[in-house]
């Protein structure tokens, strides 16, 4: 059993079905790839383990998301949230200090001690690699830092919360090289404590940090196993085909 | 007709009009300037009204102040209203059907004219509720007033943010409240602000809903918000319409129009210092 | 702390947002409550199309169509007035001048729309009023026409405001396809502008309708206040004024105080037509 199972769950939104009946087992610290081309429903499928889409008018969620045993349904919104955090594709910073954003969720916790509190920064900032580059002013705001910057702070944030899962989705695409490669080491070294999910369209990332992958297309989960055979040996035709670039 | 008389005439009418609404424009901030600059004086400004009939000599005073407290409780009943109901309507509102019917109400409500309001106020608030000719009834009137004016401003700002921002607070494990509370209120604290500020310039100047609502010919600066208060537009009104003093009608006006460009400038200066930051 | 927060703010949002959509159904029903009692004496025919407002007489008398048809006729003259200045400063502002110039002229212009009734009435009738006195050598400047030009001031800004706001987004969206094309700005102006914005100029025109039948103190204080048949250059009253006036002497209960109610009633459904009408021209605003 793994740390998430999602069972026949279908989404829609009005009429139209985005997911359909996807089952599939993500594997406790480890880090699971979704890949497929844009409009497949590889976001959708992470917005609704975290119950992001509920958010969305018009959504529509059948089948069930068990975390760790229990139904998601029957957990709290902010529960699930709290334990399964989510990263999104552009960095979403507070314009607030690199400070604040940090501690905006502890507040809410009660947790005012301010020694522990600036522990915990930079302890997280440490984990997201971004600790060097600025600690010395935690207090500038977090819309001067840069794109990559931004992101790992992003990252950082949702670490202070202490989720067992990270969802990502496609935390790189707005990002060069360099900064995607510090991010990606970021990954693996988080891949010890925490379970992550990533959605990526960049089938050499998944290769490179991915231990399972899973390929959907038209809202179907067409195949999903661990990453080397999938990209060496796929089972399904449309996987193979995908991989050798031909729907782009 | 060939082109070059028609763009010439185009150009008159732009010309022309453009002209005419500037001098119109000037004209009238400039006469109630020069009338009401040279009828008033400290005296005007911090006496009470006296002579028979009351308000021919003697301040405004009472009326100063009593505007002040009708706008500001005006202010407090709408934004909590106004606030409330954006919010509801950006962060938790999932239903498209409703979403436009109460859209259609708040436009509507917009749309009752402020005499209607004041009569409104006067069979509910003033005789059903027992509040009486008051500070109260007026206010509350005058916050109906102007909720639709804050309401929609305040939606559009919360309509027109960074949906992802509180897409991301609410990913971690955040409510709604907290993420309104800690997150949106502390951004746009400014913007409504501006907006509320706004609202109360409009609230200050209304005459018709406070008619039947709060305002008499004379009373002491209220102590409790059950008294009956003076008002500037109302005693504006009664000056100029009862025929007691011109020269006063024109110091009045022209401290309601200074106490509305104040409260116009404000929000500029606010979203300047905001530059600056 | 913040978790009890959250378990009140949810509640306490969904009723202060049902309570303010309440309001306007509070105030509907409360103006029909108090407006119905005079229909029991007088019926609705008569009252809407019967000439003469007579409330305090020995034999009262309760019709307001003369009231109705001056409210709606100092609203026309208005628009009639504000109009083409309207249309033409919207033009001018959009595209005569510079965007500095246009950010602070737009700024003035929001403060005329801010300036209260009752200073734009003293103006009127120290002013526009006085003047008719004198030009015309008319016993009482107060009339319709007073009204009209007061009113056309006081919903300019409206209008103004409006149309210069669609004209800008078309000018931002088809300006540099125009210029490629070579054709010159006034035939720009005249052949792609007025046509597009046209839903444009119509939603200004029913929401300065709206503003103007609503408008209570300035046309109170230069109409003249008499109950009768309106003529452009005589007196005449409208509803807000007829009800500003007499409510606060009509006594609670009497048939004066419902008939004014039923007055308000009238002119509260032709405003909410109006506005609902608006509502939709809006919503259909699309470039």
């Amino acid at each position: 059993m793994g740390i998430i199972s999602i069972k026949n769950l279908s989404v829609s939104y009005g009429n139209i079905k985005i997911l359909k009946n996807i089952n599939m087992e993500i594997n406790e610290r480890k880090i699971t790839a979704i890949i497929g081309p844009s409009g497949c429903g590889k976001s959708t499928l992470l917005k609704t383990i975290n119950c992001m889409v509920e958010e969305e008018t018009l959504s529509r969620v059948e089948g069930e998301i068990l975390f760790k045993d229990n139904n998601i349904k029957e957990m709290t919104k902010e529960d699930i949230r709290k334990e399964i955090g989510l990263v999104f594709q552009n960095p979403t910073c507070f314009p607030f200090s690199i400070y604040k954003n940090m501690v905006y969720a502890q507040k809410y916790y009660g947790n005012t001690d301010k020694k522990k509190l600036k522990h915990m920064v930079e302890e997280k900032l440490k984990i997201a690699g971004l600790y060097d580059e600025v600690s010395n002013d935690l207090n500038k705001s977090a819309l001067k830092l840069s794109g990559g910057q931004q992101q790992r702070l992003c990252i950082a944030r949702a670490l202070t919360v202490d989720p067992q899962v990270i969802l990502l989705d496609e935390p790189c695409s707005a990002l060069d090289v360099k900064n995607t490669k510090n991010i990606e080491e970021m990954l693996s070294k988080l891949s010890q404590d925490y379970t992550i999910i990533i959605v990526t369209h960049n089938l050499s990332q998944a290769k490179r940090i991915a231990d399972y992958t899973a390929f959907i297309l038209n809202g179907e989960l067409v195949e999903y196993s661990d990453t080397e055979t999938l990209f060496s040996n796929p089972k399904d035709k449309r996987t193979r085909e995908y991989i050798e670039g031909i729907y782009g | 007709m060939n082109r070059y008389v028609k763009d010439l005439l185009l150009k008159l009418w732009c010309g022309i009009s453009g002209i005419m609404v500037l001098s119109t424009l000037s004209f009238i901030i400039i006469y109630i300037f020069m009338k009401g600059f040279s009828s008033i004086n400290l005296d005007f400004i911090i006496g009470a009204p006296k002579g028979v009939p009351i308000g021919s000599e003697g301040g405004i005073y009472p009326a100063i102040i009593g505007s002040v407290y009708l706008m500001i409780i005006a202010c407090v009943f709408a934004t909590v209203l106004a606030i409330s109901t954006a919010v509801y309507l950006e962060l938790y509102c999932k239903n498209e059907k409703l979403l436009k019917i109460m859209h259609l109400v708040i436009h509507c409500t917009a749309g009752i004219p402020s005499i209607i309001l004041g009569m409104f106020g006067y069979t509910f608030l003033v005789l059903r509720l027992g509040l009486g000719r008051s500070l109260m009834a007026g206010g509350i009137t005058l916050g109906i007033m102007i909720f639709p004016f804050i309401e929609i401003r305040v939606e559009k700002i919360l309509n027109e943010m960074d949906k992802n921002i509180v897409y991301a607070s609410y990913a971690l494990g955040l409510p709604k409240s907290y993420t309104f509370l800690k997150l949106l209120l502390p951004i746009y604290k400014r913007d409504i602000i501006s907006t509320v500020l706004l609202a109360g310039g409009f609230a200050i100047g209304a005459a018709a809903p406070i008619i039947l609502t709060a305002a008499v010919m004379y009373a002491p600066v209220p102590r409790t918000v059950l008294a009956p208060v003076m008002a500037l537009p109302y005693h504006l009104y009664i000056l100029i319409g009862e025929g007691i003093s011109v020269e006063n009608a024109y110091g009045t006006a022209f401290v309601l129009i200074v106490l509305l460009l104040t409260m116009n400038i404000l929000p500029i200066l606010n979203s300047l210092s905001r530059g600056g930051e | 702390m913040y978790k009890i927060i959250e378990k009140i703010f949810s509640p306490i949002i969904r009723l202060l947002a049902l309570c303010s959509v309440l309001i306007l159904f509070l105030i509907i029903a409360f103006i029909l409550k108090e407006s119905l009692v005079i229909f029991k004496e007088v019926p609705i025919l008569q009252f809407l199309l019967g000439r003469s407002w007579r409330p305090v007489s020995n034999t009262p008398t309760f019709s307001i169509l003369p009231i109705i048809l001056a409210s709606m006729y100092v609203s026309v003259t208005a628009i009639v007035i504000a109009l083409p200045i309207g249309i033409g400063c919207a033009m001018f502002i959009s595209f005569f001048i510079g965007d500095v110039s246009r950010e602070v002229l737009k700024s003035i212009i929001n403060i005329l729309a801010g300036i209260p009734s009752v200073v734009y009435g003293l103006i009127g009738l120290l002013v526009i009023v006085k003047y008719f006195e004198v030009r015309f050598s008319l016993v009482a400047g107060e009339s319709v026409l007073a009204g009209g030009i007061l009113l056309a001031i006081m919903i300019l800004p409206y209008i103004i405001n409006t149309c210069s706001e669609s004209m800008i987004e078309i000018k931002k969206k088809y300006m540099a396809t125009s210029d490629v094309l070579g054709v010159s700005k006034l035939y720009m102006i005249s052949h792609l502008v007025l046509p597009a914005v046209s839903k444009a100029i119509i939603a200004s025109t029913v929401l300065a309708l709206g503003r103007a039948m609503g408008e209570t103190m300035a046309v109170m204080m230069v109409i003249g206040n008499a109950p009768i048949m309106p003529k452009l250059l005589g007196k005449a009253q409208t509803i807000p004024s007829l009800i500003a006036l007499e409510m606060g002497a009509a006594y609670v209960g009497s048939l004066h105080y419902h008939g004014l109610f039923a007055a308000g009633f009238v002119l509260m459904i032709l405003l909410l037509l109006i506005n609902i009408i608006l509502y939709y021209i809006r919503r259909n605003i699309s470039y």
